[in-house]
């Protein structure tokens, strides 16, 4: 074998034969987070945190995901625990394409749809169902939606950690802290005053 | 009413927050994870503006305003328990303080919102819910770190052992304990303590770490009469630097 000289390309390895498994990330699991901005608005996909049980992801997703403004609630998912399907083009729903029949008895599904490209996904209801393949069809069938659905993400409802009606509590002083808003403490004006008198 | 009793115990809440908060902000940056900084940022948020509520109601009460009260004091002007001036250490160690720190927190909002003067129950209200959620952040550690492995548990035992004299000088005897009982503005120090060792005995039960007997363990008051540690000044200090740079210039 020829020695590479290059220190480039020897970062790349170039001569090793072996096969070793991808390393594993020095991360947590991922956790999906739903938001209740008010009642009775459907909980909305806002983003993911890392940690190590369900509990942590609520502790965590609380502040992560609901510093401002109001809320009502938080729901989180394993992320490894929500199906996903493909998306469809615009304005074309994507239930025309899952033509099993719907037999809808079974474990509680939670369904999510997205609507518009760009928007994150909204709880849009639940159906019960025998597999992940029949909660589709029978979301299909039963849920109402007045746009296509453009892709959809679903979970046995039992997989969902719900914050309570006590823990709505936390939330109650949130509007009130206008000193994490930006505009509260009038920067431009104090920047324009002070360029006035200068 | 007795509006002395009422400012003692204002100046211990006020100055409690004020100072734990502080320590809280020392972790942003340097959490175990993002979230953890967030959590711990969005928390000192929330006692600084809990002091400045009871800074507030001090200045009612004709005191001098919140940010002279907050800045303009040296140590021995303080309030605080020993307790919550300690520095951060490791993240053990302030995970163990603020279990114990907030659980008596949370119970003092709790006899707060009971209280016969107006004031201390509008606030004891209204604060319930945030410290609602520190409690939550702080016992879902304990359960995490507390039942981990031997090498985890051994540490959190040592720190909690380390940390039970100081979390006991949160209750500290107040001069006005009688004054505050006999109008109902506050049911006590000590009613306050045996509420919070049935909590904190509760939540290590289900961890594998042990309380141990509290009646051999000396508490470490002065705090709440100005007798501070070390730790105090440098803190105030950092805290002030920039308002002190030039007093009076508006922000």
């Amino acid at each position: 074998m020829i020695a590479l000289l290059d220190p480039r390309l020897k970062r790349l390895s170039l001569q090793k034969d072996d096969l070793p498994a991808k390393e594993n990330l020095d991360q947590l699991p991922t956790y999906e987070v739903f938001v209740q901005v008010k009642e009775p608005r459907p909980f909305k996909h806002e983003g993911c945190v890392h940690a190590s049980t369900p509990t942590m992801a609520l502790v965590f997703a609380k502040e992560q995901y609901s510093r401002r403004g109001t809320c009502s609630g938080i729901w989180v998912v394993a992320t490894k625990d929500i199906m996903v399907t493909g998306y469809s083009d615009n304005a074309t729903d994507i239930y025309g394409r899952f033509t099993e029949t719907a037999n809808c008895q079974g474990d509680e599904y939670s369904i999510f749809h997205m609507v518009k490209r760009g928007t994150q996904h909204s709880f849009a209801g639940v159906v019960k169902a025998a597999s992940p393949q029949a909660a589709l069809a029978c979301a299909g069938k039963t849920l109402p939606r007045k746009k296509p659905v453009l892709n959809v993400w679903l979970t046995k409802t039992a997989n969902i950690l719900k914050t309570t009606e006590e823990d709505k509590a936390m939330w109650a002083t949130t509007p009130e802290k206008l000193f994490r808003e930006a505009i509260d403490y009038k920067t431009q004006e104090k920047i324009k005053a002070f360029k006035e008198n200068h | 009413m007795n509006i002395d009793a009422i400012k003692d115990l204002a100046y211990k809440m006020a100055d409690d927050q004020l100072i734990i908060g502080h320590r809280h902000s020392e972790w942003i940056g340097l959490g175990p994870l993002l979230e953890e900084d967030i959590a711990f940022a969005s928390k000192a948020q929330d006692k600084v503006g809990q002091s400045l509520a009871f800074y507030k109601l001090l200045e009612a009460l004709g005191g001098q305003d919140p940010d002279t009260l907050a800045f303009g004091r040296t140590a021995a002007g303080f309030h605080n328990a020993i307790f919550a001036e300690l520095p951060n250490g490791e993240f053990d160690f302030s995970i163990i303080r603020h279990f114990l720190f907030d659980t008596a927190e949370f119970i003092r909002f709790e006899m707060l919102a009971a209280s016969a003067y107006q004031g201390f129950s509008n606030l004891g209200k209204k604060f319930k819910g945030e410290v609602q959620y520190h409690i939550l952040h702080a016992n879902e550690w304990l359960q995490q770190l507390g039942n981990s492995d031997d090498k985890t548990i051994a540490r959190m035992q040592n720190t909690l052992d380390y940390a039970l004299p100081y979390a006991l000088g949160v209750f500290e005897p107040s001069k006005w304990e009688e004054a505050l009982l006999a109008e109902g503005i506050f049911a006590g120090e000590r009613e306050l303590q045996a509420r919070w060792e049935e909590r904190v005995h509760a939540a290590l039960k289900q961890t594998g770490l042990t309380l141990p007997s509290l009646t051999t363990v000396e508490p470490v008051y002065g705090g709440r009469y100005g007798q501070h540690s070390e730790h105090l000044q440098p803190l105030l200090d950092e805290m002030g630097e920039v308002i002190n740079s030039e007093p009076g210039a508006e922000w």
